[in-house]
């Protein structure tokens, strides 16, 4: 060992002596004196530029207008605007308690609940629409809104510190930093009561400490090193429970740590065991540390939300029981034989249904029916709604054994017609490759095994006791083994236009799921009115929170693909780089007033422009490279690829995957891509500005590395003049657009036509062009 | 350096070994292989005597009976009983149609491209079929129709591709044996059985999937021998033909075209970091690939739709899709000629840019709901109820007296007001803050007809004009109204909404016409409306006239496949024997093709072949992702050459597989099973490619048994399942016994107990 630091030490005074087996292998970024413009010393105006004094100064401006531009006004509108319809109202349920069911996870909801809580909402203004008055109602709004605005503004200096702590120089940083600071779309949605300034705000505090953490890289396992990491973790699970889309933050980070694990996996590199400790750290770090904490926010949902409330219906009957004041906790019984009971269809909601006509002998397309009793599907409680459950086997006169079970084989008795529900291999009326469902008179023998159904509780043990309400359950044709289905499709007059109620050859189609709604008062068991008659009031049952976590999990996941119903403002995603389309937040007829999200227009198309000229770049590149020319010096190039490159990742890996789903989409999809390419953009500035010239080493160096010269990145009076112009002209297309930011002042036509800046952007209270011709 | 020097230098490698094994590519032969090598008549090496991969047909005298054999099997298998059932099967529905439609030449529109459809016609009009029979339901008997000739068309496609995959594993570099147990996996693969033996696409599809696969091949080995060679361009020129006739197969040929992509994408790759190969010798190569991948096959596609058109001149079903302007091209939907000027007191047809559903229409019906006011609808066909006249908003004059002959014709510009007249029930277009019956949602206000004969109308009646844009050749109809050049919005004068439609029926209340609203934040492209006809009493008889203008070929090409792609993008409802790409390869679920009788046809793989096949694509991922890490950790098994060109072969047929596979799980659309057939076809070459690995270094007679074994277990398999591939009778029980999965869904209820029964019914 003594030897060994005898030789390190001596390597720091004689880079002669440098050898691949004292040192880890060298990084990319490891390029000291190949190439970089060194001979250059650093301008002095660069040099106060990029003082610690300097740069606080530049933070704090920053911030300070950032406070500035996201809370001017924030009391206007005092009405309810665009979203807030839903993030309003998940909060009152948080501080009323009363479970709800959202796509999103819950976390930048509970923080609205706990802010709303700490400025005194009692939860009983429900938000019911856009345009509802706060003042009336006496709802502490601004005290919500100033959440969102807290964290939008804070997300300014943020950028700025990613920018710096990626190795550019203040001006540069600064320039991101106004890129996002004066962008009127990241100013319109945080100052409303939405998501998505808390999932831009931790997606940047997720980016920031990844770099910090990347830069500790030749300080493996050092204290810092872990610290970073686990902030990285803990920022993402944030983002990630913030709102759906920030599960992109974590697919973002994953590929950077995958590369990253690729690298290390090199043979020239570490040894396996050396990788293997690095896989477990990254394992700790980026998997189970945000893992806990997205559970714990869960966690803290459940705990919250106790009570019985408008979500209860999506979630299976096992999970309502855990909610006090549950219509199945208070309502749910077993059902036995020869029970009287109401089956309706759970996605469609209609009854099973007969009536004494029949079906028509020949249908329109020709096909034969059996010309049986019709069996429908019926909206309407009706007593032509009402079953028998029927036994197939020796019951005894009392007792348990007469609860009917999972699996049993049953009759099921259509009261009012004496006749047995049944099914054959006659095609239905609207589906020819289904069975039709029919009904059979009762003391006709002859037909007894196709009246034979079997009892399928959905998720059941064996033995399991069906219930009203809760059981859910597939109701399977025992010799055909089809599945009693129905879908919204009406038959023709001859039905009375109710619902088709067939077989489904797919035994265990998911819809095909039944429960029975109410056990009727029924002549042939007595003991009916004493079950229900007094149950006591029961306590909410206990679920494993992983079972309840995985329900809702799932519930959410489905829900969000199915949000596909089209909305006047829904764009896609290929309109939004280019602000193509923005969405009308709230109106105000009387005074002209409007909020309309839409960007900075330079702001945005600087950045693509910026995302453009880096692709355009790196593809030169590799084509000049692949013909043995090497135009970009080597250094730049490693600072390109690593760092830029990771913004691009950022950039694609949140915006590319919208192009996948079939969901609503809004240009506010785009925002967080939005805030990795202000980053781009700074990058790229100071690319074509730099001359070459970077700052250099900016990660910690290592117990074992010599130190390196440091260089610096010179952007002379280039770089200020720059940043100068860029200021001006985004403040002025800022203050320009305020007016459909802030929804005030209002506009008479003529100024919204002169806003309009693009044709495609819909605003409201236009001036009519054509009236005058 | 003198020259005897160097002649008395030892050739390298040294005399006698050279002719024999010349390329380094053989290293990897061990002395088995070797041995073999020498003594078997059957590998290339005492073939060709060239240098390089033989490619193409050169392939021994031998071989060619083998290949001659495997080809009477095919053709055994594939045509047996080719006429049972002399029914309807599955989608023949659609593609017996088709043909029927060619055949009597009426326009129709489907997803497809033309070329397998039109082979099937052809076949069907030279066995004499009239195309009177209506393909009506699955099951359905055949009357006069030569189905059996038309189903012999992708029969035959079907045996072709079992040579063709025997040919591409040859030029693969792959030994007989395997060539040999991959042909025969396909011979027996039922699936493939099943759908070449029906008037589908598929197997046309699948053969030119497997031609492209093999002539490009061809043309690598070329290339990697010597470029610009004349059989080098022969073989990119095939290629680029090959490729245009799969993708007018069926669009999913552009997969394949992908496939090819990439390869030429990584061979311009390797060229461009070749500093021998000088920027204008690359430029050559480039534009060669250019020229014959990307012309050529925009060509081929291009000229099959030209024989489409040439062929459906008459007006079918299909019209309804198309533009009036496409429609107008079709014998039977031609239109006079009509004024061109419209001006105040014309009596003009408007009609819908946007959407097929015709003309602006009105009924004396109600509307049900909403205002209890006369329906406005879209109507698509020829009808007075179509007939509305044009009036000054401005002035009030009592609508029935008739026009004032005297004054001068007043054109309608940008910003007119005007009120229009419905003239068979004397009513005016109305609009007002009423939400419509269908679309109730806040942007829309109902749209009526609203009035009583000598009623001047109210100010809701007026619309003021906005002019979209006139034809380029035509400047005036930029400035005023021109009937069929200008493309105009209707505002209403209050409400400030757009006169609108979308594709929304009404229901049964208004004969299921499309939904006409006022729309304050319309679509443009659903808010433009021109006029069709137009009529006015002052005009004289020579007043200029106009007519549509026909599209040329390539309009009509570009708006095809405009439509073929919306119809496409639009084909999202639920089949019941659909599926989604996931159960693709594990077989999961078949389709049920035909019942009738106590017989079926159900498309279902030979789960030998099915499954193995599934198991290489795995185990090649596997294995090469494992190579991969190996590599990371300083091994080096990419210097050795076996691995090397197993890699090459394999990481071809996988990038293949993938590309016909993958890209389904991004469609929405119905898919079947049968949509995996090609990427089916590659998965069974990579897995013939993986036995040529696993057996290459055991000695040949081995190889062949075990190959042997395979085959017959494949056949075995076949034959275990064939009866649902060819509608034969069966028995219960054994089709109980052959649902080896729950999930395949074939009817076992339906079949008889015992045979002899079902021959007596």
């Amino acid at each position: 060992m003594a030897s060994q630091s005898q030789l390190r030490g001596r390597k720091g005074k004689g880079p002669a002596l440098s050898g691949p087996s004292l040192e880890p292998y060298e990084e990319e970024d490891d390029h000291a004196g190949s190439g970089v413009n060194q001979s250059r010393r650093q301008s002095s105006l660069e040099r106060t530029l990029n003082s610690d004094k300097a740069s606080i100064a530049i933070v704090g401006v920053l911030t300070a207008l950032a406070f500035i531009t996201r809370f001017y006004k924030i009391n206007h509108p005092d009405q309810v605007v665009f979203d807030e319809v839903h993030f309003g109202k998940f909060a009152a349920h948080y501080i009323q308690r009363e479970y709800y069911f959202d796509v999103h996870p819950p976390f930048a909801k509970l923080l609205f609940g706990l802010a709303g809580w700490f400025v005194g909402f009692d939860g009983h203004f429900q938000f019911e629409n856009i345009g509802d008055s706060y003042t009336t109602a006496h709802v502490p709004y601004v005290g919500m809104r100033a959440l969102p605005a807290i964290l939008g503004s804070l997300t300014v200096p943020i950028v700025y510190a990613i920018m710096k702590e990626s190795g550019y120089s203040s001006v540069v940083s600064a320039f991101s930093a106004i890129l996002i600071l004066f962008d009127n779309a990241h100013v319109a949605q945080s100052r409303l009561i939405l998501l998505d300034a808390t999932l831009i705000f931790f997606m940047c505090l997720t980016i920031y400490s990844y770099i910090r953490f990347r830069k500790y890289r030749f300080k493996e396992f050092s204290q810092e090193w872990w610290g970073w990491m686990i902030a990285t973790g803990v920022f993402m699970a944030c983002t990630w429970a913030s709102k759906v889309n920030g599960i992109l933050t974590v697919v973002c980070i994953g590929c950077a740590v995958l590369v990253d694990l690729w690298d290390l996996l090199d043979y020239r590199k570490s040894s396996m065991e050396r990788f293997r400790n690095h896989f477990f750290a990254r394992a700790v770090g980026f998997i189970l540390v945000p893992l806990i904490v997205y559970l714990s926010f869960f966690w803290m949902h459940f705990a919250v939300l106790t009570n019985s409330g408008p979500g209860d219906s999506f979630m299976s009957p096992a999970f309502q029981e855990t909610l006090r004041g549950n219509e199945l906790l208070l309502n749910s019984q077993e059902i036995r034989y020869f029970d009287t009971v109401t089956i309706k269809h759970k996605n469609t909601k209609v009854f099973l249904h007969s009536h004494e006509d029949r079906y028509p002998l020949k249908y329109e397309d020709g096909r034969i029916s059996s010309q049986g009793q019709q069996v429908t599907g019926y909206g309407h409680p009706d007593s032509n709604n009402h079953w028998q459950i029927i036994p197939t086997k020796a019951l005894p006169e009392t007792g348990r054994a007469r609860v009917v079970r999972h699996d049993d084989i049953v009759q099921l008795l259509h009261v009012n017609t004496e006749s047995y529900l049944l099914t054959h291999d006659v095609a239905s009326p609207l589906m020819p490759t289904n069975q039709e469902f029919t009904a059979w008179p009762k003391d006709d023998l002859s037909r007894y095994n196709d009246t034979l159904f079997q009892l399928h509780l959905v998720d059941a043990h064996e033995g399991e006791a069906w219930k009203s309400k809760s059981g859910h359950f597939r109701l399977v044709h025992v010799p055909t083994k089809v599945s009693m289905w129905t879908y919204q499709n009406q038959l023709p007059d001859w039905a009375f236009k109710q619902q088709e109620i067939n077989g489904n050859k797919n035994a265990a189609e998911k819809t095909a799921t039944w429960y029975v709604d109410e056990i009727v008062d029924s002549e042939s068991d007595p003991s009916l009115p004493d079950r229900t008659g007094d149950t006591p009031p029961q306590e909410p049952k206990k679920m494993n929170f992983f079972k309840k976590f995985a329900e809702l999990q799932i519930l959410m996941l489905q829900h969000n693909a199915g949000l596909t119903a089209s909305h006047p403002y829904a764009s896609s995603p290929i309109n939004w780089p280019f602000l193509l389309s923005g969405i009308s937040f709230w109106t105000n007829a009387d005074e002209q007033k409007q909020i309309y999200l839409i960007g900075n227009i330079v702001s945005w198309w600087t950045c693509v422009t910026a995302i453009a000229v880096f692709i355009g770049i790196i593809g030169a590149d590799l084509l000049a490279r692949r013909r043995n020319i090497e135009p970009i010096p080597d250094p730049v190039r490693n600072r390109l690829w690593n760092n830029t490159g990771f913004f691009i990742l950022v950039w694609a890996v949140h915006y590319f995957p919208f192009f996948l789903m079939s969901r609503q989409l809004f240009i506010h999809h785009y925002l967080p891509s939005h805030v990795a390419s202000a980053l781009v953009a700074g990058s790229v500035l100071h690319y074509i500005l730099s001359d070459d010239t970077l700052n250099y080493p900016i990660s910690v160096r290592g117990d074992t590395m010599r130190p390196k010269r440091q260089t610096y990145a010179d952007l002379g009076m280039r770089g200020p003049i720059a940043l100068l112009g860029f200021t001006f002209s985004l403040l002025f297309f800022y203050i320009y657009i305020a007016p459909l930011t802030y929804g005030t002042p209002g506009l008479d036509g003529n100024q919204v036509n002169a806003r309009r800046l693009l044709s495609t952007w819909t605003l409201h209270f236009a001036a009519k062009v054509t009236d005058g011709a | 350096m003198n020259p005897t020097v160097r002649s008395r230098r030892p050739a390298s490698p040294p005399l006698g070994f050279a002719p024999r094994y010349p390329h380094v590519r053989e290293d990897h032969l061990d002395a088995d292989a070797r041995r073999a090598a020498a003594s078997k008549g059957l590998t290339r090496r005492d073939i060709g005597r060239k240098d390089y991969p033989p490619g193409g047909l050169n392939i021994a005298s031998a071989e060619w009976k083998v290949l001659f054999i495997i080809v009477i099997v095919a053709v055994l298998v594939r045509m047996f009983r080719l006429p049972q059932p002399n029914s309807v099967v599955f989608d023949e529905v659609h593609f017996g149609k088709f043909a029927s439609k060619y055949i009597k030449s009426q326009y129709f529109v489907d997803v497809h491209p033309p070329l397998a459809k039109l082979l099937i016609a052809f076949a069907g009009f030279i066995f004499g079929y009239d195309g009177n029979f209506d393909f009506k339901d699955i099951a359905k008997p055949y009357e006069n129709v030569p189905y059996v000739a038309m189903r012999m068309l992708p029969a035959l496609m079907g045996v072709a591709t079992i040579p063709i995959a025997y040919l591409t594993l040859r030029a693969l570099e792959c030994r007989a044996t395997t060539a040999v147990l991959a042909s025969l996996f396909l011979t027996f693969e039922n699936g493939l059985v099943t759908q070449s033996r029906h008037i589908l696409l598929d197997s046309p599809l699948v053969f030119f999937t497997a031609l492209t696969t093999f002539v490009w091949t061809c043309f690598c080995n070329e290339d990697s021998h010597e470029p610009f060679t004349e059989s080098w361009w022969t073989w990119l020129t095939l290629s680029g033909l090959s490729l245009g006739a799969v993708v007018s197969c069926k669009w999913v040929g552009l997969f394949t075209i992908a496939t090819v992509g990439v390869g030429t994408l990584k061979q311009l790759w390797l060229l461009l970091g070749d500093l021998r190969v000088s920027p204008r010798l690359w430029m050559k190569h480039f534009l060669a690939r250019a020229l014959c991948l990307i012309i050529i096959p925009i060509v081929f596609y291009m000229s099959m739709f030209g024989i489409h058109f040439l062929i459906l001149t008459n007006s079918g079903d299909g019209d309804g899709f198309m533009s009036s302007e496409f429609q107008h091209t079709l014998r039977g939907k031609g239109m006079a000629d009509t004024y061109a000027d419209v001006a105040i007191g014309s009596t003009v047809a408007i009609r819908h840019v946007n959407t097929q559903g015709g003309y602006l229409h009105s009924h004396p019906h109600n509307y049900p709901g909403g205002s209890n006011q006369q329906q406005v609808t879209l109507y698509p066909h020829l009808d007075s109820n179509n007939d509305w006249r044009i009036i000054n908003a401005t002035s009030e004059v009592d609508p029935d007296s008739d026009i004032d002959f005297d004054e001068p014709l007043t054109y309608i510009t940008a910003g007119t007001r005007l009120k229009f007249r419905h003239i068979s029930t004397q009513k005016y277009l109305h609009s007002h803050e009423i939400r419509p019956p269908v679309s109730d949602v806040d942007f829309q206000n109902e749209v009526s007809a609203y009035g009583m004969p000598h009623f001047v109308g109210d100010a809701n009646d007026d619309w003021i004009v906005e002019i979209e844009k006139g034809d380029k050749r035509d400047k005036e109809s930029g400035k005023r109204l021109r009937t069929l050049r200008t493309h105009f919005k209707l505002r209403h004068a209050l409400t400030g909404c757009y006169l609108f439609s979308h594709k929304v029926k009404l229901p049964e209340w208004g004969y299921e016409q499309q939904e006409v609203t006022c729309n304050k934040n319309a679509v443009r492209d659903n808010s433009l409306w021109y006029i069709e006809t137009n009529w006015h009493p002052d005009l004289p008889a020579d007043a200029p006239k106009v007519n549509y203008r026909l599209p040329g070929f390539l309009g009509k090409f570009l708006e095809l496949q405009q439509v073929m792609w919306n119809t496409n993008a639009g084909l999202t409802d639920r089949h019941t024997y659909d599926s989604r790409p996931d159960s693709w390869p594990r077989l999961r679920r078949g389709i049920n093709f035909w019942v009738r009788d106590h017989r079926q046809i159900y498309l279902i793989g030979n789960p030998t072949v099915w499954w193995l096949s599934t198991f290489a694509v795995v185990a090649y991922a596997a294995v090469r992702g494992f190579l991969i890490l190996r590599a990371k950790r300083g091994f080096r098994d990419f210097e050795n050459t076996k691995v090397v060109k197993y890699d090459t072969l394999c990481g071809f047929l996988f990038v293949g597989w993938a590309l016909h596979y993958f890209p389904f799980f991004l469609m929405g659309r119905q898919l079947f099973l049968h949509h995996y057939f090609p990427a089916l076809y590659f998965a069974v070459l990579l897995c013939s490619g993986v036995f040529d690995l696993v057996t290459s270094s055991l000695r040949p007679r081995i190889r062949l048994q075990i190959a042997a074994i395979l085959i017959i277990i494949a056949v075995w398999n076949f034959s275990y399942l064939s009866p649902i591939a060819y509608g034969s009778p069966w028995t219960k029980a054994k089709c109980n016994s052959a649902r080896w999965l729950k999930t395949w869904d074939f009817n076992c209820n339906d079949f008889l107990d015992d045979v002899s029964s079902t021959c007596t019914s």
